[in-house]
């Protein structure tokens, strides 16, 4: 059965939550949760719309602060911050499950 | 599907005191007893309770291992369940979890779950010296160790990021082998594919409408199936979702007697989990009831709305449902939901949980200032009118699940 990083749409996410995927599965979760949130960050620099407004500040509020900071600055691309380089397991299902997720929901 | 009840211990301020009169805490702990007992008489299959830190009125419920003790005496088939024990190390040492989790089994013979969570509001994790960033991980590293201790002999011993100690045998033992059923806290989506990838009951905050808990259900037994490692030595498969409820004759007394309740459930989980409002809060000094009544009520969902309001020049209105899941899950317990009604009302909303194949429903009955003989009332309502056919048809779950499970290798250790 396709797991819901295989229903995304465009084929460069798709691939780098994919890769994210395999990496969770053999152990290596920094690998995991890099390549989650980076594609995340790709979503929103395709789509700077997504950080306008009341959805844009909750979209930043609900981005997991779990090692790594969503960095939004005004008139700069959004970027991201790693405050560590070890994560664990649950720490990259977190990640890689919030990107699928908002990939998923912006028809990505 | 099963049925349970889900326990903050809230204890509103008087409206015209600065404090709490002398006997309202005790009084508050002797309530839910007398009511967790009348809901183990009337078939309920859980109490759920939580354990919080310094949340003053939102939840007075820091030592759940005591309560849960005084209630496996005074109950005879109600599983005891954890909604959560706080596990990063700062807050409970793993070896003292361990031990508290196998004496509780021992004396209610081994009618424990074993919920666990990291916590999140700042008032907790200042409290404690806990770090946002790290919770998850020592969440993850802690409940590991406790499940090795709780099984081995003896404990090879651990040098972690979080916690280190020597070989030792920590005793006693739970009585349910290997361990009792494990679950997580899941506040958001993604917590609950955490906890079906590591092969744990998932306890949903999150409100969720029968849809969304759909949704989950296929999504976390595929996991359960395909992608699965376990944290323990056996897998607990469970999903529960929150709901608040007062089940009464007719539409508007259950409006009447549960929505402020609900409300009030809502505004301080708000107040407090608010990254402004949560972690400026003065310690004895605020009478959260007295401004959550001087608050109208389309705006008594959660203090969050408050922060949204003046945040980035913001100024829309909030009279419909937030799309992000904090925000969501405020709204929907403040709003009158699909379990405050009459019985049959009720009866049609859980209907819809059932067909989405729903493990356990928790009810938060006690919340906000519901007077306790309204809260006996409502149980027994339910207890008495809607609960007895869900029972009978709980089999038919029972074997929807065990056709999800037959791929699975993993012992299986489950209430459900």
């Amino acid at each position: 059965m396709a797991g819901k990083v295989d229903r995304i749409q465009d084929p460069e996410l798709r691939a780098s939550l994919q890769a994210a995927q395999d990496s969770l599965r053999r152990g290596d979760y920094q690998d995991a949760v890099r390549r989650s949130a980076e594609a995340f960050l790709e979503m929103l620099r395709r789509r700077p719309e997504l950080l306008q407004g009341q959805e844009g500040i909750r979209r930043i509020f609900m981005f997991p602060r779990l090692g790594v900071e969503l960095v939004v600055t005004p008139g700069s691309p959004p970027a991201l911050r790693y405050q560590r380089d070890r994560f664990s397991f649950s720490e990259a299902v977190t990640y890689l499950e919030f990107a699928t997720e908002q990939l998923l929901r912006e028809g990505m | 599907m099963k049925f349970g009840l889900f326990y903050e211990l809230q204890l509103p301020k008087p409206y015209d005191a600065d404090q709490w009169l002398p006997d309202q805490e005790h009084r508050i702990v002797k309530e839910a007893l007398e009511q967790i007992e009348l809901a183990d008489k009337l078939g309920f299959d859980y109490i759920f309770i939580v354990e919080h830190h310094f949340l003053e009125e939102y939840s007075h419920s820091s030592a759940p291992e005591v309560f849960l003790a005084a209630a496996s005496q005074r109950t005879k088939n109600m599983r005891l369940g954890h909604g959560i024990v706080l596990m990063p190390p700062p807050y409970n040492h793993p070896a003292r979890v361990a031990e508290r989790i196998a004496m509780l089994d021992l004396v209610s013979d081994g009618r424990v779950e074993f919920g666990t969570g990291e916590s999140s509001s700042e008032m907790e994790m200042g409290g404690f010296g806990v770090r946002r960033e790290e919770k998850k991980m020592m969440w993850e590293e802690a409940t590991r160790e406790c499940l090795r201790m709780m099984t081995e002999v003896p404990y090879p011993g651990y040098e972690g990021a979080y916690f280190a100690m020597p070989a030792r045998n920590v005793i006693p033992k739970p009585l349910q082998k290997p361990h009792p059923p494990v679950w997580v806290a899941a506040s958001r989506r993604e917590t609950t594919m955490v906890a079906a990838r590591l092969g744990i009951g998932s306890l949903g905050f999150g409100f969720e409408t029968p849809e969304e808990a759909r949704e989950r259900v296929e999504e976390y037994y595929r996991l359960i199936r395909e992608e699965c490692f376990p944290i323990g030595k056996a897998i607990n498969p469970a999903l529960a979702v929150l709901s608040v409820l007062s089940c009464f004759d007719s539409d508007e007394e259950a409006i009447a007697k549960g929505l402020e309740g609900a409300q009030f459930f809502s505004y301080s989980l708000g107040y407090y989990y608010s990254p402004f409002t949560g972690g400026s809060h003065r310690p004895g000094q605020v009478n959260l009831y007295r401004q959550f009544k001087d608050t109208p009520p389309e705006q008594r969902w959660g203090g969050l709305a408050e922060w949204f309001r003046g945040f980035a020049g913001y100024r829309g209105g909030f009279g419909e449902e937030p799309k992000d899941e904090v925000g969501r899950a405020l709204w929907r317990a403040a709003q009158r939901g699909g379990c405050i009604g009459t019985p049959e009302f009720v009866r049609e909303t859980l209907l819809r949980y059932e067909e989405a194949h729903l493990d356990v429903m928790l009810f938060v009955a006690q919340c906000g200032a519901r007077k306790h003989e309204d809260i006996m009332d409502s149980l027994y309502r339910f207890g008495t009118k809607v609960l007895p056919e869900f029972k009978e048809r709980h089999e038919q779950h029972r074997r929807w699940r065990q056709e999800q499970l037959a791929p699975v290798d993993y012992p299986i250790v489950s209430s459900i």
